[in-house]
């Protein structure tokens, strides 16, 4: 599955998701804020674009490290300190085909999909994020 | 003829999330983004230097396809385009 949601993300469904039979290793990523002295975080998406780059970055990935599954979701909203942002779930036969997977889609959803953050709070006003 | 224009982050505070312009027929990249900059003198300081050149961190799509500003700001628009207009990305 691949969502871009103001819901929060149950990390569990997502592992129920991606186990099966053929898969010996499921590797999690959770994206949550943290508190570089705002108060929170608004995430803003090009959503028709994200899906697409998403999807497209889930097709590499399986090709790539034979995945048996992956499971891609990033809020957008108003997020505070600790709530959780994107989280990845790969599944594989075997553990460094499920790591080297979940890592490669990190990087590249951070190079190539199409998703903002805003910090804001009273001490350091308020500004875009810019990538690190 | 017709473009719609997305906009996004700053660029989207500024602009507005999304608005149709109205252009003449063959209009370029360019010429849109000039456009953009005369209705709203914002953006004009956001998004091009002193110079009038484009800054590096204004990142353009035309139909959910990134352009390379370098090369395709003389690119021809067609009736129905969709430019969409944003900042480097932050996603994760």
């Amino acid at each position: 599955m691949i969502e871009i949601t103001e819901e929060d993300i149950c990390l569990e469904e997502m592992i129920k998701r991606t186990k099966s039979k053929e898969a010996g290793a499921v590797v999690t990523f959770l994206g949550t804020v943290r508190d570089d002295g705002m108060e929170r975080l608004e995430v803003e998406a090009f959503r028709e674009a994200a899906l697409a780059e998403l999807q497209a970055i889930r097709s590499e990935a399986m090709s790539r490290f034979c995945l048996k599954a992956v499971e891609i979701v990033h809020r957008t909203g108003t997020l505070a300190v600790g709530e959780n942002i994107l989280a990845i779930v790969c599944s594989a036969a075997h553990r460094d085909e499920a790591f080297s997977g979940c890592r490669y889609i990190i990087e590249e959803l951070k190079k190539r999909a199409p998703l903002w953050k805003k910090e804001l709070g009273e001490k350091k006003g308020e500004h875009w994020v810019r990538r690190t | 003829m017709r473009i719609m224009v997305l906009a996004f982050a700053n660029f989207r505070e500024i602009l507005g999330k999304e608005r149709e312009l109205q252009l003449n027929e063959g209009a370029t990249v360019k010429e849109l983004l000039d456009e953009l900059a005369a209705i709203r003198p914002a953006f004009k300081e956001a998004a091009f230097d002193d110079t009038g050149a484009l800054r590096d961190y204004v990142l353009l799509m035309v139909n959910r396809k990134r352009i390379d500003p370098a090369q395709d700001l003389s690119r021809r628009l067609q009736e129905g385009d969709e430019l969409a207009i944003f900042p480097p990305l932050a996603g994760g």
